[in-house]
């Protein structure tokens, strides 16, 4: 089973990885601090998932406990240089997600190898991993300690961050009861001030409203001034050519191309019209 | 290597602190008596009458008797079937941070370990007011309750390493706790077992830490070192074993969570 995904990978690679195995957009190798070599990523698709000794061994005597394997990437490569603002783009299901994760090492990939130098604040799916039945008071400090923060540095940060937040009113409200929008806002305003060297924002600011994003923006773009690297996926061109200098296209977990923010992105949209 | 998972234990020390402080929050969320409960629990009246009128004249001061054995058998249980089902408790944070897995399970033992050591006060509170005498000997107990607690959490990495994949072993955890609740001499007198199989007690972990306690807690004498060792190698075994399979299994944790 493995021999036939292997060969799948060997077809698919040397007709769209050939160019692109290292990323030629740069031309020095100093100050890497994202390093992706050959990734894959496998998932297990199978309907019947074992959560059963019963039906574990129901399917071993149908044998059925192979998997039905899904390819959420396959041997991608790239490299983001410290200070820099990394796009990707991609359609729905295209990998950046996954992408992103095994970047914050939250999947291992299943070949291939991450290297990443510094601490990374990961953005996923809004909230960076509250806790809902706690307050925003109480996140602030978990969310604080996952990068290894003490208290005692989080009540520094503190009011910085429920300032930047907007969210001196609900400091002691659990966070279940907030909207969309103020747990967005909270998350960028923890991931932003926890002093990590990557920061990946994953759809963030996709939520907040037209003054929110704003003074996102001009965060992000304080924080890369100050050298902070950031892996941005965001599905609105205009914000991405504003924020981001590269991009990475992704197409069913392979790269399509990579380089300039504006030529991806715009190539990117071409292929979408014409699609349709 | 080794060097890599120490520097990672200690940067992520705070979180330890804080996801204990978080769950025991949440715990007693909304309960008028709080951490109180933990002491509350381990009086369980009932029992303590009944079998303290069966077994009088076996085993003096019963109820510390039972009490005692009790506290570190449930505590045991209740550690490792918490860590169990850790990971998948914790499931939406492991899927948006980077966090060893392994520190679910040391925290969730780790809150058990904190009611425990808080169930202590009623427990000599009942013992005092039982008779038992007050001796050094007593300051002594935490050495087989920290071999409790280590084992407790190799035996919860190893639980969870499985019952990650498959949900069934909480069922059968359940089962074979009550098999093991019976196979330890905690509410009976050991006496009833004939001499020459009493050995097979000492496969037990949870007996000899169990004996162990009672001996400082109660008989005020110190434990055979016999006995001492073989805790100790039952701790450390444990930990070592809980520790290879978790590493081994926890790759594939984000496929099932």
């Amino acid at each position: 089973m493995i021999n036939i995904s292997e060969q799948a990978v060997e077809i698919v690679n040397p007709i769209i990885n050939e160019s692109l195995r290292t990323n030629d957009f740069y031309d020095d190798d100093e100050d890497v601090c994202v390093n992706v070599q050959n990734v894959s990523v496998m998932f297990n698709l199978s309907k019947n998932r074992e959560e059963g000794i019963k039906e574990y061994f129901i399917n071993m005597v149908k044998g059925k406990v192979g998997y039905k394997e899904f390819w959420a990437l396959r041997n991608v490569s790239l490299k983001v240089h410290r200070g820099d603002a990394l796009a990707l783009i991609g359609r729905n299901g295209s990998g950046k997600s996954t992408l992103l994760k095994t970047i914050a090492g939250i999947i291992k990939p299943t070949r291939g190898s991450v290297e990443v130098n510094g601490t990374i604040a990961p953005l996923i799916e809004m909230s960076g991993g509250f806790d809902r039945a706690l307050s925003a008071r109480e996140n602030i400090f978990l969310a604080g300690a996952m990068h290894g923060h003490t208290r005692k540095y989080m009540k520094k940060r503190f009011d910085e961050i429920i300032d930047f937040a907007e969210l001196e009113k609900f400091v002691d409200v659990p966070i279940k009861n907030y909207s969309s929008g103020m747990i967005a806002r909270l998350g960028f305003a923890v991931a932003t001030c926890v002093n990590a060297d990557i920061i990946i924002a994953d759809e963030v600011l996709s939520v907040g409203d037209a003054q929110f994003r704003l003074k996102c923006e001009n965060r992000i773009q304080q924080m890369l001034k100050g050298g902070t690297t950031i892996l941005y996926v965001s599905h609105s061109p205009a914000q991405v050519k504003k924020v981001c200098r590269t991009a990475v296209w992704l197409e069913k977990g392979v790269v399509v191309d990579m380089g300039n923010v504006n030529d991806i992105s715009d190539r990117y949209m071409q292929t979408i019209k014409q699609e349709q | 290597m080794f060097r890599k998972s120490i520097d990672e234990f200690m940067y992520y020390l705070p979180f330890l602190r804080e996801v204990i402080r978080k769950d025991f929050k949440k715990k007693y969320h909304k309960s008028v008596l709080g951490v109180a409960w933990s002491m509350l629990s381990p009086l369980m009246l009932v029992i303590t009458v009944i079998f303290s009128t069966i077994f009088r004249r076996s085993i003096p001061y019963y109820p510390s008797y039972w009490l005692g054995g009790n506290l570190i058998f449930a505590f045991v249980m209740d550690g490792a079937q918490s860590a169990m089902n850790s990971v998948i408790n914790n499931s939406s944070l492991i899927r948006k941070m980077k966090i060893p897995n392994y520190f679910f399970c040391i925290s969730s033992v780790t809150q058990n370990f904190i009611t425990m050591l808080l169930s202590l006060i009623p427990y000599f509170a009942v013992s005092f007011i039982i008779g038992v005498q007050p001796s050094p000997y007593m300051l002594m107990i935490f050495f087989p309750i920290i071999l409790a607690y280590i084992f407790t959490i190799g035996l919860g990495l190893f639980l969870c390493a499985y019952g990650t994949f498959l949900r069934d072993f909480n069922y059968l955890f359940t089962i074979a706790r009550r098999a093991w609740l019976y196979i330890t001499p905690i509410f009976y007198p050991i006496d009833i077992i004939p001499e020459n199989y009493r050995f097979m007690f000492e496969l037990n972990p949870l007996y000899v830490y169990i004996t162990i306690f009672r001996d400082f807690a109660m008989n005020n004498t110190m434990p055979s070192e016999r006995l001492l060792i073989v805790a100790t190698f039952y701790s450390i075994l444990t930990l070592i074993l809980g520790m290879m399979t978790f590493k081994e299994k926890e790759d594939r944790f984000f496929l099932y969570i």
